[in-house]
């Protein structure tokens, strides 16, 4: 597991960036008038397209894979969630982008365990 | 010579020590100098030096032969490897095409490479044939996941990647045993993604 505080912070930082950008968008363009199916498919697609510059961007600072992976994980879940709220009543800008950090923390968070527990199957590979 | 995977990387050459010459680097540089910690005495072959990030956690004294097939990036290499207090021969070059006598090698190692080989099972096939029977191979690589949505992401972003630099679901590991390698171990290094491979030929 990644301890060293300088990468530690930029995950949480660079995910909650993403969330709340992602979260944001997701409020504007997804309200009552959706399908919230369609809505949560659309906005996924979009969450992962949005976080894409911004995990390359930020992943000049901070990591290759390391960063990509959570923060398009991050963009697909905040446009998840914040859009199937959106459909379901109007959201306040502020709770969006409270939703879009909270996947972001998630994310990084549900990330850092998978971590551990991935690594741990990679035994089985060894002849 | 590959043509387009040449022009592909000439033009990489210019950006791609911002994109990956500080985050990823540092990142990726205590498990990278654990890696090439193992380079031993004999002749030692690198597959795509690049602009040469990876030189400085090169063990000293080495006897290296370093390859790439875009002579740009070997031309920013060269200030890295100019600094290397061992042997370490810069040459431009197509892993379908080297010109190596078989068993040439000890061991070759390789760094984010076969996201990116056209070919990897026949460039893994090369690289076996270069090495002497029962010389190693070992691999810092990206790869494809077996896990959703990591996989799915993966997936996605693969038509993009692949017309700027690398792929991202290449199945390394399995492709190692294709081209006949003995795999020794594999350690997960980030996820299911980022992998050292150690293997024999």
């Amino acid at each position: 597991m990644e301890t060293r505080p300088y990468f530690v912070l930029g995950d949480f930082a660079v995910n909650i960036v993403a969330g709340v950008v992602v979260a944001s968008i997701s409020a504007a363009l997804f309200g009552p008038g959706w399908n919230m199916v369609l809505a949560m498919i659309v906005a996924m697609a979009l969450g992962m397209l949005i976080s894409l510059p911004l995990a390359l961007l930020s992943g000049a600072l901070f990591g290759a894979m390391e960063v990509m992976v959570p923060v398009m994980t991050t963009g697909m879940v905040a446009g998840m969630v914040v859009s199937m709220s959106a459909a379901m009543g109007e959201i306040a800008f502020g709770s969006a982008a409270g939703l879009g950090a909270s996947s972001g923390v998630g994310v990084t968070v549900a990330t850092y365990l998978a971590n551990v527990v991935i690594k741990g199957r990679a035994v089985r590979w060894t002849s | 010579m590959d043509l387009v995977t040449r022009n592909k990387w000439d033009r990489a050459a210019a950006n791609f020590d911002l994109m990956a010459g500080y985050g990823p680097e540092k990142r990726w540089a205590p498990r990278k100098r654990e890696l090439f910690s193992r380079m031993g005495d004999g002749k030692i072959l690198f597959l795509a030096v690049g602009t040469g990030l990876d030189v400085p956690f090169f063990p000293e004294g080495r006897n290296i032969v370093g390859i790439d097939i875009s002579e740009r990036m070997l031309e920013k290499a060269r200030a890295r490897t100019d600094l290397y207090r061992g042997t370490l021969e810069l040459k431009q070059m197509d892993v379908h095409e080297m010109p190596f006598a078989e068993g040439e090698f000890d061991q070759v190692f390789t760094s984010c490479t076969f996201c990116s080989v056209p070919n990897p099972v026949k460039g893994l096939e090369a690289l076996r044939r270069v090495l002497r029977p029962g010389g190693e191979l070992h691999m810092f690589e990206h790869t494809g996941s077996r896990y959703f949505p990591f996989n799915m992401m993966m997936n996605l972003m693969t038509p993009l990647s692949r017309k700027v630099g690398p792929e991202m679901n290449r199945p390394t590991v399995e492709n190692v045993v294709a081209a006949g390698f003995t795999l020794d171990e594999v350690q997960h290094v980030f996820l299911d993604v980022v992998k050292i491979i150690h293997a024999r030929r």
